[in-house]
């Protein structure tokens, strides 16, 4: 194992992050801010409250989770996408990296992103609303497994991806709608039978409602099969980005 | 006898139904300095970026020190560093920055690798732009820096993909002075170039590639012994004349106003040419003969220039 190696790639990663935070750590607080303000605050007198919270509070787990997993899967799929065409994937490819200390770096490198980005979110819907925290560790543990699964994705899309067109293409017609109807805004119980089935085979939906029962203590699915879930996918994920980068595919000829 | 640094045979690779190399076989002794020459897309750039693991080989040997490059690519890759035909580009990190990094991927710590850092930079008269990102380096900064990445982990084996390509003279001739420094220093060298001085004024042995395949081997000296001709070079002064039908009985290759003559004796040749040249209405600005060059020796073995 190049360990010295593993760590510098990863340093790389993160302080790539970092050093754009403009475009990679403010965004996510501005539009989670204003989710807040404009959703919550302004519908909060509208809608009464969904299983017995409060709907500013209700909303704000869904958006710590879009926040978390739309950062770690932009931060290995725009990297690896940059690499591959700015000629800088050579460097790697030549050094004395395995495909699997490669795409280990790359999902630390995008989990960080998402881990950074989920609770900075979380402190700013701490210091806008009165929350408190049911489970504090589950929560930071949840926002991690779905960053490691996601960064994960991030890295395979990344890899198979040839131009930011396509990538573009599976952040707005797939990720970001998935999150959407995964029950950010509302609980499922509200929509009509068909929708509700047509949740259960979203996996957002299970993200949503895992870390909605770490903060607030309710949810529309069990928490095991959240939990499972998240597990499933980073297993899944994290296998099959590092297969692919073993394999060569579309980064060796 | 120690192990050669590079060692290849029966090497094959296809792109789908285009065939890249058929069958290489090349051995590069510890601390030679060689040149691997051929027109682009010969196979010198796949020859190399199998050996350096950014390419699968279909068939075939490649070994450095005696290890497989597959198999034992963690040894490999560390002997080896490379530089590049292509320039990447990085928007993130000031050079010095990207320097530690290229280090750190084979395994030196910061700590380890600052002093060569430090003289890499000096040396290559960067070190006024360790802060600049790459994009605020001139084209030739850019070459320089290629260079220090392939230097930064102190490799025993360096390659060289075009490394004089598009750069003005003067820095051509302060690489070349670069690479003779690093040669007496006992590091093995591949060079690729399709620059015949450059192979002629460097290397202690060159390998001539066609079309993936290797067709000669050996210094140049005995090369061009072996199978240089004399040539006659003749720089025209207007090239407005179809001339190709008039020269139709002589090996030339051309390249702009200079068509260089493979002949067997200048003497008895130069009056035809010059006649030739005259039926095609086309001045001469200037005529001379010169001794067997490599260029005559690739001609000989192609039947084509270099740059055609």
């Amino acid at each position: 194992m190049n360990w010295v190696g593993l760590n510098t790639l990863i340093n790389r990663e993160v302080g790539r992050f970092f050093s754009v935070y403009r475009q990679t750590v403010l965004p996510g607080l501005i539009s989670s801010g204003l989710y807040i303000v404009i959703f919550g605050f302004t519908l909060e007198q509208r809608i009464s409250e969904i299983q017995g919270i409060p709907y500013t509070l209700f909303i704000l787990p869904g958006l710590i989770m879009m926040n978390t997993l739309t950062n770690a899967t932009a931060n290995t799929s725009s990297s690896m996408l940059q690499m591959k065409l700015l000629q800088q994937l050579p460097d790697l490819l030549t050094a004395p990296l395995s495909g699997f200390e490669i795409s280990l770096a790359y999902i630390i490198g995008g989990t960080v992103r998402g881990v950074v980005n989920g609770i900075l979110v979380l402190m700013l819907g701490m210091f806008l609303t009165d929350l408190t925290i049911v489970d504090p560790v589950g929560t930071i543990a949840f926002i991690f497994l779905v960053s490691w699964a996601f960064a994960s994705m991030g890295l395979i899309l990344g890899q198979i991806a040839e131009s930011w067109d396509q990538l573009a293409m599976m952040q707005n017609f797939f990720l970001t709608p998935l999150s959407f109807l995964g029950g950010i805004f509302y609980s499922i119980t509200m929509l009509p039978e068909w929708a509700q089935s047509l949740s259960f085979i979203n996996p957002i939906y299970y993200m949503i409602n895992g870390i909605r029962y770490t903060i607030l203590g309710v949810s529309d699915s069990s928490f095991s099969v959240s939990f499972w879930m998240a597990l499933i996918l980073t297993v899944l994920f994290s296998t099959v980005a590092m297969l692919l980068m073993q394999s060569g595919k579309k980064i060796k000829q | 006898m120690s192990q050669p640094a590079i060692h290849i045979k029966g090497l094959t690779k296809s792109y789908g139904d285009v065939t890249a190399l058929r069958g290489v076989d090349m051995t590069i002794k510890q601390g030679e300095f060689f040149g691997l020459l051929g027109p682009n897309g010969a196979g010198k750039t796949t020859i190399i970026n199998i050996l350096t693991g950014l390419i699968f080989r279909d068939k075939g040997i490649t070994e450095v020190f005696g290890k497989d490059t597959v198999k034992d690519f963690r040894f490999t890759r560390s002997k080896i560093g490379i530089a590049a035909q292509e320039l990447s580009v990085d928007w993130f990190f000031p050079i010095e920055k990207l320097l530690y990094f290229q280090a750190g991927y084979y395994g030196l710590t910061t700590q380890k690798a600052k002093p060569k850092i430090d003289d890499l930079l000096e040396r290559l008269g960067l070190s006024g732009k360790r802060e600049s990102r790459l994009r605020q380096l001139s084209g030739g900064m850019k070459r320089r820096f290629q260079l220090a990445k392939a230097l930064v982990h102190d490799p025993d084996i360096i390659i060289l993909d075009e490394p004089t390509a598009g750069v003005d003279v003067e820095l051509r001739r302060s690489l070349w002075q670069y690479l003779r420094d690093l040669h007496s220093q006992g590091r093995t060298i591949l060079l690729t170039t399709h620059y015949i001085e450059e192979a002629e004024l460097l290397c202690e042995n060159v390998a001539i590639i066609d079309e993936g395949k290797i067709l000669k081997e050996g210094s140049p000296k005995d090369l061009t012994r072996e199978l240089g001709t004399a040539g006659i070079t003749v720089q025209l002064g207007n090239m407005e004349n179809e001339i190709e039908s008039f020269l139709d009985k002589f090996t030339f290759t051309r390249k702009e106003n200079r068509i260089h003559f493979l002949v067997n004796n200048p003497d008895s040749a130069m009056p035809e040419i010059i006649l030739q040249l005259s039926k095609a209405n086309v001045q001469i600005q200037s005529i001379e003969t010169n001794i067997s060059s490599l260029e005559d020796v690739f001609l000989n073995l192609t039947g084509k220039g270099i740059n055609e």
